[in-house]
């Protein structure tokens, strides 16, 4: 059929369709005369088929630009405030054991993550502008014709895009897809979309290794993140889940001016979640590594010589398996309680190296522990690997079962090797160390 | 019977043209390694100057023969060229604060004036113009 039509009979279904509703709405509705609205005159190009999707590129691009270069100031602002905080507990605790825990774990451990609060803010006050200014639903239409060919269902966009957020709620918000295939498609591809917790890693090695690049290197994870999860979906959709994808209808809000007031609540809604983990699970696992990084205290000599510490001998006896890409015990170790929240992986950095906040960058670079190579290739292993612990829960709540929650670790852990090791292969082809 | 005064909409055209035009080169040399201070080089902020030039451009024809939609191609071309535009003067008023703080040894202004923001300017008149336009059309 699709030969004779030269088109999927699917989407030519869906264009009938939007036919008749518009016929019925010209004979139902009746419009002001001659009024030519903004919001037909923008949906005119942002909808447009050949610009549609550039567009879309392009505005994304804007944001991780507005995101990354535009919270510069405020991070260094952060970095100073801690960085004075942990010199003062040094000098005015008594104890070493307690000065070490205060300084170097919670105000080095902590602060390296609250760090990444402008950043994080940022990106959620501009993702709230889009959606305020009714363009998301446009991106969800725009990316639908592409999305059906991929085997996604365009209602599967809008999870996606709160993925950029968090993973659970997008996971949550998988609900209002009827089809369960395309739920259950959608589900276990949501965790490729990098969440706000996976920020302050690109941040942190973006900006250490790329310098005025850095704002691309950050967006092409959120492009690779996308790229990943369509085709991930097209193979779910070709092996565990056959058929195809159930027809999407969308209506779409007209065009508005956000207001300041709403974009912030927006902002402020999704970003409290990352002051909670930052109180709450990061604290927790800080505090942890701080142990296993100054204990034995008398081997460590009060956490000064790392190499003797718990943490090391964890970290090195994990550290062959990521050797081939040329990643140090650190590294190892970063990755591993990255599992409990990706955000702990910069603490982990601001902990072993033992610096601070503002100078953690700086001392990756000049430990020689990251190539812009093997750094670009970490930051796609952080953002394709086992989701975090909570977003683990919600793939089991979503679908009731053990089953998936293990088989999205499984196969996101493979595919993170997989495109890793072609970052690192191709680069060194190409003649990167 | 056209939407609007062709001869106004001949006008627009032909503003949207030579912006369009600018932007495209422009971007083309961003992509390509950029030239001295004033035109930095950047495959992405080139490649997105591409794409408001190719939606200036889009509405060119449609513009000269008093269509409605062309104009609408103006407006969002203009739209991007506002998005773009603000970007970079935000990026500016970081790159001062960093400077403030004594992160950066030195800030200039020129350096970050870019294209973008220039451009942006430039296209507030065509704007305006078109948007005048948009009020006479009828259906």
């Amino acid at each position: 059929m699709s030969e004779v039509l030269g088109e999927d009979p699917e989407v030519i279904l869906a264009e009938r369709r939007y036919d008749a509703i518009a016929r019925i709405m010209e004979s139902a509705v009746r419009k002001e005369e001659g009024k030519w609205t903004f919001t037909d005159m923008l949906d005119h190009v942002f909808l447009h088929r050949a610009l549609g999707i550039p567009l879309f590129l392009v505005l994304l691009w804007a944001v991780f630009q507005f995101t990354f270069a535009f919270s510069e100031p405020f991070m260094v602002m952060v970095e100073v405030f801690f960085g004075w905080l942990g010199g003062l507990a040094a000098a005015g605790i008594a104890n070493p054991q307690l000065a070490s825990f205060v300084a170097d774990g919670l105000c080095g451990g902590v602060g390296s993550v609250l760090v990444f609060v402008p950043p994080i803010f940022m990106l959620f006050l501009a993702l709230a502008i889009l959606e305020d200014s009714g363009y998301l639903s446009r991106a969800a239409f725009v990316m639908d014709r592409v999305m059906y060919k991929l085997g996604l269902h365009g209602r599967s966009f809008i999870p996606m895009i709160s993925g950029f957020g968090c993973n659970i709620p997008a996971i949550m918000a998988t609900r209002s897809i009827e089809s369960e295939k395309d739920r259950m498609i959608t589900i276990l591809v949501n965790p490729l979309i990098s969440c706000g917790a996976r920020l302050p890693v690109y941040v942190l090695i973006g900006g250490a290794l790329f310098g005025a690049a850095a704002g691309t290197a950050v967006f092409s994870m959120y492009v690779l993140g996308i790229a990943l999860a369509i085709l991930m979906a097209l193979i779910f959709r070709k092996t565990l889940f056959k058929g195809k994808p159930a027809p999407f209808v969308l209506e779409l809000p007209h065009y508005m001016v956000p207001t300041a007031k709403t974009a912030i609540l927006h902002m402020w809604e999704r970003g409290k979640l990352f002051l909670i983990r930052a109180g709450t699970i990061i604290f927790v696992v800080v505090v942890l590594l701080w142990f296993l990084s100054v204990y034995p205290w008398a081997a460590t000599n009060g956490g000064e010589i790392i190499e003797n510490s718990y943490v090391a001998g964890l970290g090195k006896a994990i550290q062959p398996i990521f050797a081939p890409f040329g990643w140090d015990w650190m590294t190892s170790v970063a990755i591993i309680f990255g599992f409990l929240a990706k955000e702990v992986v910069v603490a982990t950095y601001a902990m072993l190296l033992g610096t601070g906040e503002e100078a953690v960058g700086d001392t990756l670079v000049s430990m020689g522990l990251f190539t812009p190579l093997t750094g670009y290739a970490f930051m796609a292993f952080v953002l394709i690997y086992v989701p975090c612990v909570a977003t683990i829960g919600a793939i089991w709540r979503e679908t009731n079962s053990w089953k998936w929650p293990v088989f999205t670790m499984v196969y996101l852990t493979v595919l993170a090797f997989v495109v890793s090791g072609l970052i690192i292969g191709i680069g060194r082809l190409l003649g990167y160390t | 019977m056209t939407d609007f005064d062709i001869g106004k909409g001949k006008t627009i055209g032909i503003y949207a043209a030579v912006i369009g035009v600018v932007y495209l080169v422009l971007g083309v040399i961003e992509v390509f390694g950029g030239a001295g201070d004033v035109i930095p080089g950047d495959l992405f902020g080139g490649l997105a100057l591409v794409v408001i030039a190719a939606t200036f451009l889009y509405g060119i024809k449609d513009t000269f023969d008093g269509d409605h939609k062309g104009l609408s191609f103006i407006i969002g071309g203009f739209f991007l060229s506002a998005v773009f535009g603000i970007l970079y003067l935000l990026l500016m008023g970081a790159d001062g604060l960093m400077f403030l703080l004594g992160e950066v040894e030195e800030f200039s202004v020129l350096a970050d004036f870019r294209p973008a923001i220039w451009m942006f300017i430039l296209s507030l008149p065509l704007a305006y113009l078109a948007w005048g336009l948009t009020k006479d059309v009828t259906w």
